[in-house]
């Protein structure tokens, strides 16, 4: 088997997220494979626009949701271009799922707390449909998701189903300047707004995705909320090209992202150098 | 010695042999311009033996320069897949200098942790390499260093020895076995001991002394991530990566796709280098290595302190061809040193 060879996947649906942000739904078009392909959340693939090249993207959908994947992208470059200009039917590629990813088996019983930013939600999105497919195993599920503006928040309709969930705590937050005229939720930054939502840190799991000025400036307040760095999760992203640790790219220090992560606990993150 | 001999009339039979039977042979030759270079030879009197380094390492041939991963043709919504062999044609070796067969055999961990590299080991396992006792030491030669030295078998399934009017033939690997059970009759009985090790003695006085113990060094890399040494020692890199290249361990790749058309193309793996800028850039515009210092750092770490780490040896067979393709005239040996001394004066201090 030649690793490198993606599988070849349908594109079935696809959604604007924000004016340059957009979520394919994939399914493989081997039966056998669209059958029995596994993966956890945190995982991540190589997607394929064909004659364009790959992308390093997170699984965005839930394990829990079977027959399909899904990924969501910023248009940036030669690749994302190409992938964005796919149609429902059309094909794409796909190799992976690669890395290891968060452990939410051992989460179970504990009250999870998401933090997001930006389209840093797409990983944790895929942990929390994952979460509340099994509700009854988690204690208290809070969210606290930021966007630059309104128009930059992803996911709008889960975030809808998330608010109107009464087991589900829901903060959205813009930053300052970036709310509309009816905008309900918080302005201000995202670790401003996790200290406000105050959420318990007792028997709970953190899991941050965001920029990294983000996931620096919540650490902290984690940290003061009483968060252990062991049980503050997050997943770091890296220029990669096999995702499979060959080809050298995705080092930061001694530690491959894509084998050793690309999920990291924030005492780990804490001994890794600074070149991220 | 677990061995035989063969005569230069019976390895130049050997080759006529393996090339009749359709095996390629690759032995270092020279070009019309006198560089050497490991090239497709067709009879013995072409191959160089022990007698000089090739301009570049054995590793184009396990992982070529560029190389298809795949092909691919699209017909409006569909896509179909051209796959490429992952297994390949007998190849012999002839000639491999040892840091070079040691450098293919240090990649064999990379290649195989977790997920097996088919392209890699398709190549491996089809090529039987047989190395000849070095004996071109020049002052940028630092194999000794690193384990390896003129008559080192590491990566190599037969050494040739030189002696009188031929080689003593060690076997090294079952696969060098079974080459010369395959070929018998160009083989002679084992050699005399004393004559292969004063061979040996002859090739060990162009032993090149140890740069620097590199033990100390690896353990002083783990601790120095941030140290001003890097921004001092990388002034001269020009990021141009011409040290990767013609390294026998440098693996890093990219992987492309070229289009032909709107059609069809091909996905390709073509070599990298952690020292170019935009390895590490992001689509984002954000690069975690934004300067050269950040750049060399990695190298030097990823031979001396990240490989050891991760998979018990140095990603290094000291053979001396950054030192030697370097238009800045970066010098590795002496950063060594120099790391050498400071984990010397820190050990000393401690």
């Amino acid at each position: 088997m030649n690793l490198y060879e993606p599988y070849l996947a349908r594109v079935t649906d696809l959604v604007d997220e924000t004016p340059d942000t957009r979520t394919l739904r994939l399914a493989f078009q081997e039966p056998e494979l669209a059958r029995t392909f596994d993966f956890k959340a945190g995982q991540f693939g190589e997607y394929t626009a064909f004659g364009a090249g790959e992308c390093t993207f997170c699984i965005a959908s839930s394990p829990t949701r079977q027959g399909y994947i899904e990924c969501s992208f910023k248009t940036v470059g030669k690749a994302t271009t190409a992938l964005r200009s796919l149609n429902v039917g059309d094909t794409m590629g796909f190799r992976g799922p690669y890395g290891n990813h968060f452990p939410l088996g051992k989460m179970e019983g504990s009250s999870l707390v998401f933090i997001a930013g930006g389209i840093g939600l797409a990983p944790v999105r895929s942990v929390i449909w994952n979460a509340l497919d099994l509700r009854d195993r988690f204690r208290d599920v809070t969210i606290v998701y930021g966007a630059r503006s309104v128009s930059d928040l992803v996911y709008k309709r889960e975030l809808a189903e998330w608010a109107a969930r009464p087991d589900v705590t829901l903060r959205q937050t813009v930053d300052p300047g970036g709310e509309t005229p009816g905008w309900t939720g918080d302005v201000g930054l995202v670790p401003a707004i996790v200290e406000k939502a105050a959420p318990s840190a007792a028997d709970a799991y953190a899991i941050v995705c965001g920029p990294p000025v983000m996931i620096k400036y919540t650490l902290p307040v984690l940290t003061k909320l009483g968060f252990a760095a062991d049980r503050i999760y997050t997943t770091l992203e890296n220029r990669m090209k096999c995702g499979i640790g060959k080809c050298g790219r995705c080092n930061i220090g001694p530690v491959y992202v894509c084998k050793d992560g690309p999920v990291f606990t924030a005492e780990e993150m804490a001994k890794l150098p600074q070149e991220f | 010695m677990n061995g035989r001999t063969i005569t230069h009339a019976q390895l130049a039979a050997l080759v006529a042999d393996l090339v009749a039977a359709g095996t390629a042979v690759t032995a270092p030759a020279r070009a019309a311009d006198g560089r050497l270079d490991y090239r497709p030879v067709t009879r013995l009197e072409d191959a160089v033996l022990g007698d000089g380094l090739p301009r570049l390492s054995l590793k184009a041939l396990f992982l070529p320069p560029t190389e298809p991963l795949f092909a691919f043709r699209l017909s409006g919504s569909d896509v179909a897949i051209d796959s490429v062999p992952t297994s390949f044609p007998p190849h012999v070796v002839l000639g491999a200098v040892p840091c070079d067969a040691a450098g293919v055999q240090a990649l064999d961990k990379v290649m195989g942790w977790d997920y097996r590299d088919e392209l890699w080991f398709g190549r491996r396992e089809a090529t039987t390499i047989v190395s000849v006792g070095c004996s071109s030491r020049d002052e940028t030669c630092f194999c000794g260093a690193t384990g390896g030295g003129p008559t080192a078998t590491r990566g190599a399934d037969l050494l040739l020895v030189p002696l009188e009017g031929g080689f003593a033939v060690e076997i090294v690997t079952s696969k060098g076995e079974a080459l010369v059970t395959a070929h018998e009759e160009r083989f002679g009985p084992a050699p005399n001991e004393a004559d292969v090790a004063r061979s040996r003695a002859a090739l060990a006085g162009s032993r090149v002394e140890p740069v620097a113990p590199l033990a100390p060094v690896t353990t002083w890399l783990a601790e120095h991530f941030e140290d001003p040494l890097w921004a001092d020692v990388a002034l001269r890199c020009h990021g141009c990566g011409a040290c990767a290249s013609v390294c026998p361990t440098c693996h890093c790749f990219d992987i492309v796709d070229e289009p032909e058309g709107v059609t069809h193309g091909t996905r390709r793996r073509n070599w990298d280098t952690c020292q170019a800028g935009r390895f590490t850039l992001h689509a984002s515009g954000h690069n975690p290595r934004a300067d050269q210092h950040a750049r060399f750092r990695q190298r030097l770490m990823h031979k001396f302190s990240i490989y050891p780490a991760r998979f018990g040896e140095l990603l290094c067979t000291g053979c001396g061809r950054c030192s030697r393709a370097c238009p800045g005239g970066m010098d590795l040996p002496e950063v060594l040193r120099t790391i050498a001394e400071r984990a010397a004066t820190a050990g000393g201090a401690a």
